[in-house]
């Protein structure tokens, strides 16, 4: 029975585990499709979708553009969502609580509710579409990912080692820049990447966001709404293999400083 | 200046491990920083006033208050407007809502269908993390659930892309079917609620399979065995122990993927058809077209966002009442 029931159950992990990458392998194979037609059978194989994206100025540009945006949001995410993480595991304090649910309050709207208050917001302050709109509302969003990571991290650091600190003469600034934040390097390092890739991969606030140039993203589903072409497979599938290379070495690097920092 | 010529001298790993000292002392000593290091940490008071500052004022400037503005913005009869407009006060745009049925059809076919793909994305996902929970050892685990990780490292609109080339006239399940002689004409799987379902879970997944996962690996063995040993069969043990004790798991789980299902845009655009537009596209409608119909969106975008966090409050309430219930 406890035998019957355990196949039972690898055949749904490994159906599921197909379900998760049959689409995107088949997706990845269309790319090398020696023709304009998009669908099955393929019968011959070509790369000119992929040296046609890389000579693509247009194209090049955009996921350039979409890394810079990235980049610039998440260094605004994991310093004010480190410093958001500090202040909520410190001392605790009145409206503790009602601080903690305003820091999840991104992550959990909908969406394009999320988008259409940024673009609403952002008129507000009169920040016009394009690449600063984009930036700030990938930062703004970003933020609870960053501190709950690094609140999780934080809540696991011995406090001996700052009492130490303290008592060899270290003031509380530098007790925490020698002492805090090398322990929570491994915490940040893994939200950055999260952060780099949820920012990267982002399209509804893109695109309610955006000027006139769009991001990756935002420039395959114009592409996908005028009509599917294997080149389409070419960008996304550089954006996957980037996307998931980068997922992995963080997941690898969080586990080995993990293991490290344990012992 | 002359310590620090004698550090490099050193061989290497002396002058790395001695190496930062230097630097902090120097700036401990260092008068400015002293005045500055001073002023902060005078009183555990004022630490605490000049730590908090910051991420309060952030909180609500910036995730509060474009919720606010939001809400605002949805009370007027023009926005945005001309510098020196004038601005009504009005509950119009919220009854334009239920005036007019264009309107609420979008607006119950999404909460329908983000409440039947959360539940099969949780049909779908409890055996897959239960298998991982429970029947792999602990070495393996983390690999198995690396793997199911890469695909959702993927962007949403590229893993929408690929469902449509899964599932498209001339897609390989078609191809598949074809193949074996099951069909003649290729089934239209796009553009219909089937093939959004299809693209929704592929999206969510993960969401739910993490809180279960962790859920689950939380609950000792031993428990199981208990039930085992008082005579329970294996379906009892399921019913009444592990499905009872994992309620809580469960509940996260499907707040979280209703609450993203609701808000899809891209997806839906791409993979549904006429007959099932969401009210994503509806709300996202009133910002295309130039034109005073931002105050009509903002109130429609409250609208669901209330909506979503009653029906998510009221499940969480049911599940508490009945975790509650099991335990008495």
């Amino acid at each position: 029975m406890n035998r019957g029931n355990r196949i039972a159950l690898a055949c749904v992990y490994w159906a599921f585990v197909l379900y998760v990458f049959v689409p995107l392998i088949l997706m990845i194979l269309m790319g090398f499709k020696d023709s304009k037609f998009i669908g099955f059978p393929i019968r011959s194989w070509t790369l000119d979708w992929y040296t046609g994206v890389f000579s693509d100025a247009e194209v090049l540009y955009t996921f350039g553009y979409s890394v810079v945006i990235a980049v610039l949001s998440t260094l605004i995410s994991v310093i004010v969502g480190t410093w958001i993480a500090v202040l909520l595991e410190g001392r605790r304090f009145w409206g503790r609580a009602v601080t903690f649910g305003l820091m999840v309050l991104p992550a959990l709207v909908p969406g394009i509710i999320s988008a259409i208050a940024f673009r609403i917001y952002a008129r507000w302050l009169g920040i016009e579409p394009g690449m600063g709109a984009i930036v700030w509302a990938h930062a703004v969003h970003n933020v609870p990912f960053v501190s709950l990571v690094v609140m999780a991290r934080l809540s696991t650091l011995p406090k001996s080692q700052i009492e130490a600190a303290r008592d060899l003469g270290a003031d509380p600034l530098i007790a925490f820049l020698r002492i805090t934040l090398p322990y929570l390097v491994p915490a940040i390092l893994g939200a950055s990447v999260f952060c780099l890739l949820l920012s990267f991969d982002d399209f509804v606030r893109s695109f309610f966001l955006g000027g006139y140039e769009p991001t990756l993203p935002v420039l395959i589903f114009a592409m996908l709404r005028s009509g599917m072409s294997p080149e389409i497979n070419a960008i996304a599938t550089v954006a996957l293999v980037l996307t998931a290379a980068i997922g992995i070495w963080a997941e690898r690097f969080t586990r080995r400083t993990n293991k490290e920092s344990q012992i | 200046m002359t310590y620090d010529a004698s550090v490099r001298k050193d061989s290497d790993g002396l002058s790395r491990a001695t190496g930062d000292r230097p630097f902090w002392g120097r700036l401990a000593g260092w008068g400015p920083y002293r005045a500055f290091a001073a002023l902060v940490t005078a009183s555990p008071r004022r630490q605490f006033v000049i730590l908090a500052t910051f991420p309060i004022l952030w909180l609500l400037t910036q995730h509060l208050g474009p919720m606010l503005q939001m809400l605002r913005v949805s009370l007027v009869d023009a926005y945005p407007v001309a510098q020196d407009a004038p601005q009504a006060f009005t509950f119009d745009n919220y009854l334009r809502f239920f005036g007019d049925r264009i309107f609420w059809m979008p607006f119950f076919r999404t909460l329908t269908f983000a409440a039947v793909f959360t539940f099969c994305t949780l049909i779908i996902t409890y055996p897959v993390a239960y298998f991982l929970a429970r029947h792999v050892s602990r070495r393996n685990q983390m690999l198995m659930l690396l793997l199911l990780l890469i695909p959702f490292w993927v962007g949403e609109i590229v893993r929408t892309y690929a469902i449509m080339i899964l599932l498209g006239n001339t897609g390989a399940v078609n191809l598949v079917l074809k193949w074996f002689g099951f069909i003649d004409r290729p089934i239209p799987f796009m553009y219909t609620s089937f093939s959004m379902g299809i693209g929704i879970v592929y999206l969510t997944a993960l969401y739910m399979l993490l809180p279960l996962y962790s859920a689950l690996e939380k609950l000792p063995k031993s428990y199981n065995e208990a039930a085992a040993d008082l005579g329970a069969g294996a379906w009892t043990r399921f019913r009444r122990v592990t499905l009872p004790l994992t309620l809580e798991g469960i509940s996260s789980g499907c707040t979280l993927v209703f609450l993203i299902s609701t808000g899809f845009y891209a997806t839906p655009v791409l993979l549904g058809g006429p007959s099932t537009t969401v009210f994503a596209e509806t709300i996202a409608g009133f910002f295309h077209v130039a034109g005073d119909e931002w105050p009509t969106g903002a109130a429609f975008a409250v609208i669901m966002f209330v909506a979503a966090l009653l029906i998510t409050g009221v499940f969480q309430r049911l599940m508490k009442a009945l975790r509650k219930g099991d335990t008495a």
